[in-house]
C-alpha cells in the first residue's frame, strides 16, 4: 500500500530538452518539450492542527460551531458562515463513518495517479460529524470494483505507516473486511491489515476442446492484430510505447509485443516480460481486441487478470486500438 | 431600466483534438475575424472584449488573454477575462451581457479559446492523462487534489449520488442511446471534432470504463479551438441586423448559481445539481418564462457526461427528477421530439475546448433559432468541482 514519492516531481515525468517537427499538409510545425513548474513551501495555516493530528497522534479533528453546533470534518473554518461567523472550536471525532454516497472508481487516472489506479475516492461522514470528508477507498481483497462500497457502507479510517502531514496519510476500508479488534482500534495502521496479495490465477488443465478453441481463437487474435498493424490510427495509439505481454489461457500461451507503433503476436517467449495477462477463456481477450466489450471491463469483472495494476495504461491502449480498427471497419462498410 | 442585448454575430473555429498548425493567439484571432465578418462590422466598432479562458496551464501562461487583446484589434479598449471552470464560456456571455445591459458599452466581443492538448504526459506518451492532470489542479488543494480528484470522478460523485436516490434512472441503455443520438447530430456540424464518428448504442456500451460509472463514449472529448460572439445593445443590434439581414437573437434571461464545494449538512447535496436548478430558474424568471416545458424548444447544454446531461435536463425542469430517462423513453429528445438537445453534437461529439465550449453552444442555438424562425433556447454551462457552477442563458427570437 505504501507508494510514497521521494521527490516532489518523480524523474519519470520529466522529459529531456528537445523538439521535433510534425508535417501537416506539407508544412512543418515545430513542437517543443516544455513545462511550467513552481515549487512551494506552502503553509497549512489554520489546517495545521488537523494535519499534525493525523501525522503525529493518529487523531481525526473537526470543528464545531459555537452557535449551531454543526460539526465540520475536516475543520474547514474557524468561524461558521451559517451563523454570522460565530467562532468554531476544534473537536475530535470517531474514526468510523458511513459513505455519504456511492463513490466513483477511477480506472483511467491522471498522470499523477496512474500508479494508484484503480482507486476509489468518496466522502465519509465520520461519527460525530455533520459534513463529509473526501478520502481514498480501498478493499483488502484486491481490485476495487463497483458494488463493493456504496452509500451507507460503514468504513474505517486507516493510517499509513509513513505519514507526512497530508490527507494522503489516511484512507478508508469497509469495516466488513476487518476484525472487531481492528474496527475498535483508534489509529489503525495499514501494516496491521492483511492485504490480499495479487496471486496469479491458476488455469485448469486444458481439454482437447479447450486446445481447439485456443487454436481457433489464436488465429483470430493474430488476424485482428494484423489489422491493427495496418491501421494508422491504431498504430498511433501505441506510438512511443513498448511492452511485452505474456498471455496465459486454458488452451495455450502467447506473447503480445508492442513496439512503438507495431504490435505482433508471438508464440515464443521473449527475454523480458513486462506483465502477465491471464484469462481462462482466450475468447475474452479476442472479444476485447475485436471491440465486443472492453478489455478494461474484463479486468474489472475479473474475467481477465493482469499482474500489475499500473499496466491499465497498456490495457487502455489496447482498447483504444480495438476502437480504431472498429471505426475503420465501419467507414469501409 | 436595463437595455436589451442580443447576438448579432458569431463564429467558431473547427474544434480539433489538436491544432499543431496554430497557437491560441491565432485561434482567438481566427474566431474574432469571422465573428465581426458575420456581423458585417469592423473590429474598430467593438467597444469591449470579454475573454473566456478556463485554464492558465493549458495556455501555458498566467493572464493568457493579455497577448490576444491587441492581436484581436482591441488595444486601448476594455478587456477582462472570466474563468469559471467548465462554465467559463457561459459566464463570459453573462458578464458581457451585464455591461451592455447597464449601458457601459454598445458592442462587445465575447471570445472563448482553449489550447488543451499541448499538455503531454511523457510517462504514458499520450496527451490525455496530462490534460486531466492539469484540470486536476482545479480541485481543492488541501484535502482533495492529492488523493486523485479529477473532473470525471468529481462529476461521477454527483451522478452516483443521484443514482443512489433514483436507482431506476440513468439506465445504461438510455445513456448509450443519448450518446448515439448526439453522434448522429454531429454529422451536420462542420466544426465538430467527431463529425465523422457516429456510434451505435452497442458501441457505447462496449466502450471501456474510464471512471465508474462513465464509459469512454459517454464523456466529452478535450478539444482545441475558439468561439466568438458579437453582442450589442438594442439600438446597435437592430442597426447591425438591418445591415446583415439576420435577425437579432436576444438574450432575454441570464441566471447563475455556485454551490458549496464540500458535501454534507448545510453544504452540497451531492444527489442534486442545485446550481443548475437555481441558475435555470433565475434565467426563466428574467425571461418571463413560467413553464419551461412550454417555452423552451432548443437546449444547448454542457454535456460533460451523458449522465450529467440527463440530470441537468431534470434540474432545468424539462423532465421530472428521477425520470430523466423519459428524455428517450418518451421520445422527448430523440430526433423529432419535443426538445432539440445539443444539435451540434454537444461537447461529447463537437468537442470541449473549455473556455470556448458554451460559446460554441450559443452559436449553435443561435443558428437553430434563426433556421426555425421562432422559439426560445436554453444555453448552459456547468463547471468546477461536483458540478458546482452553473450559468444559464435564454436566447429568443422576438
Amino acid at each position: 500500500m505504501n507508494d510514497r514519492r521521494e521527490k516532489i516531481v518523480p524523474s519519470k515525468y520529466i522529459p529531456d530538452v528537445g523538439a521535433h517537427t510534425e508535417t501537416i499538409d506539407g508544412k512543418p510545425y515545430l513542437v517543443a518539450n516544455d513545462t511550467m513548474y513552481t515549487f512551494y513551501r506552502r503553509t497549512r495555516g489554520e489546517f495545521s492542527a488537523f494535519f499534525l493530528a493525523l501525522r503525529d497522534r493518529k487523531k481525526l479533528l473537526g470543528c464545531k460551531c459555537s452557535k449551531c453546533g454543526l460539526v465540520r470534518v475536516p475543520p474547514f473554518l474557524t468561524h461558521c458562515p451559517d451563523c454570522d461567523f460565530a467562532p468554531t472550536e476544534q473537536i475530535e471525532v470517531e474514526q468510523i463513518g458511513i459513505m455519504n454516497s456511492t463513490p466513483p472508481i477511477t480506472y483511467f487516472a491522471t498522470a499523477l495517479f496512474q500508479h494508484m489506479a484503480p482507486y476509489g475516492r468518496g466522502r465519509v461522514i465520520f461519527r460525530g460529524a455533520d459534513t463529509a470528508m473526501s478520502v481514498n477507498l480501498y478493499t483488502t481483497t484486491g481490485i476495487l470494483v463497483p458494488g463493493m462500497i456504496r452509500k451507507g457502507t460503514e468504513v474505517k479510517l486507516v493510517f499509513r505507516d509513513n505519514r507526512i502531514g497530508d490527507v494522503t496519510d489516511v484512507f478508508c476500508v469497509p469495516t466488513a473486511e476487518l476484525s472487531q479488534e481492528q474496527i475498535g482500534k483508534e489509529g489503525l495502521q495499514e501494516s496491521e491489515i492483511n492485504w490480499e496479495a495479487p496471486v496469479e490465477p491458476q488455469i485448469p488443465t486444458a481439454s482437447e476442446q479447450d486446445e481447439a478453441v485456443f487454436r481457433q481463437t489464436f488465429d483470430e487474435i493474430t488476424a485482428i492484430i494484423d489489422q491493427m498493424n495496418s491501421n494508422d490510427r491504431a498504430r498511433k495509439d501505441i506510438a512511443d510505447w513498448k511492452r511485452n505481454i505474456q498471455v496465459k489461457t486454458r488452451g495455450g500461451q502467447f506473447v503480445i509485443v508492442i513496439d512503438d507503433g507495431n504490435i505482433e503476436v508471438e508464440e515464443m517467449e521473449p527475454l523480458t516480460i513486462d506483465f502477465v495477462m491471464v484469462c481462462a477463456d482466450p475468447r475474452t481477450l479476442l472479444d476485447g481486441l475485436s471491440y465486443r466489450g472492453a478489455i478494461t471491463d474484463s479486468v474489472i469483472s475479473k474475467k481477465l487478470w493482469i499482474s500489475k495494476n499500473a499496466e491499465f495504461t497498456t490495457v487502455f491502449k489496447l482498447d483504444r486500438m480495438a476502437r480504431s480498427v472498429a471505426r475503420a471497419r465501419k467507414v469501409a462498410e | 431600466m436595463s437595455r436589451r442585448v442580443g447576438i448579432v454575430g458569431a463564429a467558431v473555429t473547427p474544434f480539433k483534438a489538436t491544432w499543431r498548425e496554430k497557437t491560441y493567439y491565432e485561434l482567438a484571432q481566427m474566431a474574432t475575424r469571422e465573428a465581426v465578418q458575420d456581423a458585417l462590422i469592423s473590429i474598430r466598432d467593438v467597444d469591449a472584449a470579454f475573454y473566456g479562458i478556463y485554464n492558465d496551464i493549458f495556455e501555458r501562461a498566467a493572464i493568457p488573454e493579455h497577448a490576444i487583446h491587441g492581436l484581436c484589434g482591441m488595444q486601448n479598449k476594455f478587456g477582462t477575462r472570466i474563468s469559471t471552470g467548465g462554465a467559463t464560456g457561459a459566464y463570459t456571455m453573462s458578464a458581457a451581457h451585464a455591461y451592455l445591459a447597464a449601458g457601459r458599452f454598445k458592442t462587445a466581443l465575447v471570445l472563448g479559446v482553449e489550447k488543451a492538448t499541448d499538455c503531454f504526459d511523457f510517462s504514458s506518451m499520450s496527451a490525455t492523462p496530462e490534460v486531466i492532470k492539469s484540470i486536476g489542479w482545479s480541485g481543492d488543494s488541501f484535502f482533495e487534489q492529492s488523493i486523485g480528484w479529477s473532473a470525471s470522478d468529481s462529476y461521477a460523485e454527483v451522478v452516483l449520488a443521484y443514482m443512489d436516490e433514483h436507482p431506476g434512472d440513468l439506465k445504461p441503455e438510455i445513456t448509450a442511446q443519448i450518446s448515439s443520438i448526439l453522434s448522429e447530430y454531429a454529422k451536420d456540424n462542420p466544426v465538430a471534432q467527431r463529425q465523422h464518428d457516429q456510434v451505435t448504442p452497442e458501441e457505447v456500451i462496449n466502450s471501456r470504463m474510464v471512471v465508474y460509472p462513465f464509459r469512454e463514449l459517454e464523456i466529452c472529448v478535450y478539444s482545441e479551438g475558439a468561439a466568438a460572439l458579437i453582442l450589442a445593445e438594442e439600438e446597435t443590434a437592430l442597426a447591425i441586423s438591418r445591415n446583415t439581414g439576420k435577425p437579432v437573437v436576444w438574450i432575454t434571461g441570464v441566471g447563475e448559481a455556485n454551490e458549496h464545494s464540500f458535501a454534507g449538512k448545510n453544504q452540497k447535496n451531492m444527489a442534486r445539481i442545485m446550481s443548475d436548478f437555481y441558475g435555470s430558474r433565475r434565467a426563466y424568471e428574467m425571461a418571463g418564462i413560467t413553464d419551461p416545458t412550454k417555452s423552451i424548444e432548443v437546449v444547448e447544454l454542457h454535456d460533460a457526461f451523458v449522465h450529467q446531461l440527463e440530470i441537468s435536463m431534470a434540474e432545468f425542469g424539462l423532465v421530472p427528477l428521477g425520470r430523466a430517462d423519459s428524455l428517450v423513453e418518451d421520445g422527448l429528445m430523440t430526433p423529432g421530439g419535443k426538445y432539440v438537445v445539443n444539435r451540434c453534437g454537444g461537447l461529447i461529439y463537437c468537442g470541449h475546448a473549455v473556455g470556448a465550449s458554451n460559446i460554441m453552444s450559443a452559436w449553435s442555438a443561435r443558428n437553430l433559432l434563426i433556421e426555425r424562425g421562432r422559439g426560445a433556447a436554453l444555453v448552459h454551462g456547468t463547471g468546477s468541482t461536483v458540478a458546482q457552477y452553473t450559468c444559464c442563458i435564454i436566447l429568443e427570437l422576438q
